[in-house]
């Protein structure tokens, strides 16, 4: 079957199987590779992308249930003529290890900062409680989105509170 | 098995008769009860796919089609009505959780969809999906029988309504038949006094199904009379189990006047536990009386007022 | 000292590339006309393989080859200390746990790899599962390895330990076991061979811990020389130990050698978990004596630690849990003996800690049950007895530079407003 769907502000028609999950479509299909697998089973969070505006973890998603949907990949946040102030942030405060679960871990914090551009610490824990790092560096992870929430705001774009 | 080309845009997912399986998308609740009455065993109904999918991984279902209910829009609808709440099966734990009427009408629902998964989850997974599930951990089923829910089932021989206590017969076995649709959860408007609380035991905060979980919704008549009293639990037997022995001997009673660990030997030796990866039949007795002693006592000392508890442990 | 990096924070040299999705993990390499490949393991964690059925499998669309035991007769065993795993299992061998791998599928796709390995049949002869490591230290069970279950013993002595026993005021003993640990680095096992027919170079991109052990023992397996095999260190994706032994390197190469393709295999978290290695569960039983003011004066231990089906760092693990079963204290007197086993289990190897943190869990547990039997407080008995400059370890290391256990237990009962305010 044929599925239409918009990554990262691009339309994109794909080939695609009823069984095939948005995953492999992303990452075999797309070769949007920065969507990563670590389970299979909706549990860790590296295959985290925004469907819609929503957080989803896309293993757990059917390629026709992102038929006409909206899909933002790690691919999709930043410019080309720089870094989204949280993928700054991760980087400057060394949020970054193995990094396999950091695309997850950026897009939850972004979801996150949008809904509660100063999110307290637990909201932080809450916020990304879909994510695992097997690193266990969460304690600069937070750091991280709290950095971010800092430079959002002094941006000027966390004022929508 | 009749291949269905959905919808009037020409964008939809079309089945391409290259690929084996089906995909169905209908769009009104009678269509989709007319497909799923024309196919097989192996035509699947796919809610938010969240256990679905994981089973379909692990090779524990074999799928020939899925009849996916996710363009009903009746089904995504929560309507607060003066005598009951209608939640539509399609409903995620994210809206539960996030819908000012829930909070405010159910509470104990909206804390127990809060606690399920991750954010991940909840955007997808459904209060239809919790239902039909049927697992004895489902989050959800506790608290939908607390409140008194009534599942409305839909087929191709009519619409029927059944007590969510009365649905569930065994883990993952319900009395749904063949041919049939989960459309709405029902549940009678609480009236004011009500007051309840939520607890969820489970290994860690996030992504874990419950070890043991308790709702417990208790309805205040003047005077702080009981009038009503349930106390749920979850992963203590085959079915999401109510301790019917509670309301029997605090109905009529003032919290006051109870002796909680009373009430809680009734839940000790109501529940009817298993050994399971997630904790012993012995620790389940020992952590129900307690927790149920621990919800008499936050309902007591809150007043009135909800609590939802994420238990640490 | 440089002093525009000493003091600073750097951001990591890989770091631009994770937070963008740029980085390439194995998983994520594409190459032309690349083919895909999986593993039929094993269906008993003991059993001797009797038939092996491939011709329906091979038949399926997409299938490009699958390879067997006999389509490669001269393959050697592989190891990170001994050489004691099976690439393939072949007719009349054992398969040992259930991650043995019987049969290598290279298919056009992963789902037709997958349907083909559905279609392979297996018969086997069943044997006993030993399970227990105490089961199969018994003189009758049967043998997992030729040369017995037990791969090997390490022994350690310090002193008198009768005498130390004889000055104890009080002697505790105790049976502690501790589970198996998978590492779970958040990338599953993958990589990308390819074989370069005009060098006969094998290029494998795999993450490992040890490029270099890699490298000689896919070679040794293989029966090549060493300069025949190239690995590409890509992104890692979380290592802990699990990376450390061989996973999808040997079964790539022979995919690629086969096919003169370039070949992906990618483990399922499941596969992973069954297939590589756990920290080592252990059995440990210690024995301790102490005066009646506190000083310890004897510590015995016997340590069984199960590595499962094939040794890889088993003897290395186990041996350095027994040189750390006093831990961070003083004793005078010990005795110890530890035992690396095979079992049918999922092997085990290395995890941070090597050893040393199951250890810790007996050792500690021993020093509350001491102290509250001889009613001093548990930091100070720790204080009293925690090494010290001049102090030497079970092994007879004399310990001189960085021995600073003490004044971090003084600062930690500061700093946690221990109960009671220990006066140390």
């Amino acid at each position: 079957m044929q599925i239409r769907l918009t990554v990262n502000g691009e339309e994109r028609v794909v080939e695609t199987t009823a069984t095939t999950r948005l995953l492999d479509l992303l990452r075999t299909d797309l070769k949007l590779t920065g969507t990563k697998e670590g389970c299979g089973k909706g549990e860790c969070g590296a295959c985290t992308v925004l469907l819609n505006g929503q957080l989803v973890a896309s293993c757990l998603l059917l390629a026709p249930q992102a038929d006409r949907a909206e899909i933002i990949t790690i691919e999709g946040i930043g410019s080309a003529e720089g870094l989204d102030p949280i993928q700054e942030s991760y980087l400057e405060a060394g949020a970054v290890q193995c990094g396999f679960c950091t695309p997850g871990m950026i897009l939850a914090s972004k979801k996150l900062l949008e809904e509660n551009p100063r999110p307290t610490v637990e909201e932080i824990r809450r916020g990304l409680s879909g994510n695992l790092c097997r690193c266990t560096g969460y304690h600069k992870i937070i750091a991280a989105v709290r950095l971010s929430a800092q430079k959002m705001a002094d941006k000027g774009e966390g004022k929508d509170e | 098995m009749k291949r269905k080309l959905a919808g009037k845009q020409g964008n939809r997912p079309l089945i391409s008769g290259r690929d084996s399986n089906g995909y169905f998308l209908p769009e009104s609740l009678a269509e989709a009860v007319n497909l799923l009455g024309q196919a097989g065993e192996g035509l699947k109904v796919l809610a938010g796919g969240t256990d679905l999918l994981v089973d379909l991984y692990e090779r524990l279902i074999e799928v020939e089609g899925w009849l996916d209910l996710g363009l009903i829009p009746e089904l995504r609808e929560i309507k607060v009505r003066a005598e009951q709440i209608e939640i539509g099966a399609m409903v995620t734990h994210a809206q539960l959780e996030k819908s000012e009427n829930i909070k405010k009408t159910l509470p104990v629902l909206a804390a127990a969809a809060a606690e399920i998964g991750s954010p991940q989850i909840r955007n997808r997974g459904t209060i239809g999906g919790n239902v039909v599930t049927a697992s004895p951990a489902g989050d959800l089923l506790a608290p939908l029988i607390a409140y008194n829910a009534v599942l409305e089932l839909v087929g191709k021989d009519g619409v029927s309504r059944v007590p969510a206590g009365d649905f569930f017969c065994g883990p993952k076995q319900t009395i749904m038949k063949r041919g049939q649709l989960l459309s709405r959860v029902l549940i009678p408007r609480p009236s004011s006094g009500t007051i309840g609380c939520w607890i969820k035991i489970g290994k860690r905060k996030a992504l874990v199904i419950a070890s043991i979980s308790l709702a417990l919704v208790v309805r205040l008549a003047k005077g702080g009379v009981i009038a009503d009293i349930r106390a749920c639990f979850g992963a203590v037997a085959p079915t999401p189990l109510e301790i019917k022995a509670v309301r029997r001997l605090a109905g009529g009673k003032r919290l006051e006047q109870l002796d909680f660990s009373q009430v809680g030997e009734l839940a000790a030796a109501g529940i009817a536990p298993i050994d399971d990866l997630r904790g012993t039949a012995a620790y389940r007795r020992n952590v129900a009386r307690e927790l149920l002693i621990q919800a008499l006592e936050k309902v007591q000392s809150t007043g009135g007022e909800i609590i939802a508890d994420q238990a640490d442990c | 000292m440089n002093e525009r990096i000493i003091g600073k924070n750097l951001v990591k040299v890989d770091a631009r590339a994770k937070v963008t999705g740029r980085a390439l993990y194995p998983d994520d390499l594409y190459f032309a006309e690349m083919l895909y490949v999986k593993v039929k393991r094993a269906v008993h964690p003991h059993a001797i393989l009797r038939k092996l059925e491939i011709s329906r499998a091979q038949q399926l669309p997409g299938v490009v080859k699958i390879i067997t035991a006999a389509d490669y007769p001269e393959l050697n065993n592989f190891g990170l200390i001994i050489k004691d795993q099976p690439v393939l299992v072949g007719i009349g061998e054992k398969m040992r746990y259930l991650g043995d791998a019987l049969a290598i599928v290279v298919a056009e796709s992963k789902e037709a790899a997958g349907q083909a390995l559905a279609q392979i049949r297996v018969e086997v002869e069943e044997l006993e599962v030993i399970d227990d490591p105490r089961r199969a230290m018994e003189e009758q069970a049967p043998l997992l390895h030729p040369d017995g279950n037990i791969l090997c013993r390490h022994q350690l002595n310090k002193g008198e330990l009768e005498r130390g026993l004889a000055a104890a005021d009080l002697i505790i003993e105790q049976e502690y076991k501790t589970n198996r640990v998978e590492q779970l680095p958040l990338q599953p096992e993958a990589g990308v061979c390819v074989y370069d027919q005009e060098t006969g170079v094998l290029k494998l991109w795999v993450a490992t811990q040890w490029l270099h052990d890699t490298q000689a023992d896919i070679a040794q397996a293989l029966g090549i020389p060493p300069e025949r095999v190239r690995i590409i260190q890509p992104v890692i994706g979380g290592a802990f130990g699990k990376r450390e032994d061989i996973s999808v390197h040997i079964h790539l190469a022979l995919a690629a050698l086969a096919t003169r393709r370039p070949v992906k295999l990618t483990y399922t978290r499941e596969e992973s978990m069954i297939t590589q290695s756990k920290r080592h569960p252990m059995i440990i039983r210690a024995k301790s004596g102490a005066t009646r003011d506190g000083y310890l004066t004897a510590w015995q231990v016997e340590i069984i630690g199960d590595t499962g089906a094939y040794a890889s760092s088993g003897p290395a693990v186990v041996h350095k849990g027994l040189y750390h079963c006093t831990g961070p204290y003083n004793v005078e007197n010990v005795r110890g003996i530890a035992y690396t086993v095979y079992t049918n289990n999922t092997y085990s190897g290395a995890m941070r800690g090597f050893g040393a943190t199951q250890l810790a869990f007996a050792y500690e547990s021993q020093i509350d049950i001491l102290a509250h039997r001889l009613r001093i407080d548990p930091a100070r008995f720790r204080y009293q007895n925690a090494y010290r400059p001049g102090s030497s370890t079970p092994n007879g290391q004399v310990l001189t530079d960085s021995v600073n256990v003490r004044e971090t237990i003084k600062e930690a009962v500061q700093m946690s407003n221990w109960p009671g305010g220990v006066e140390l």
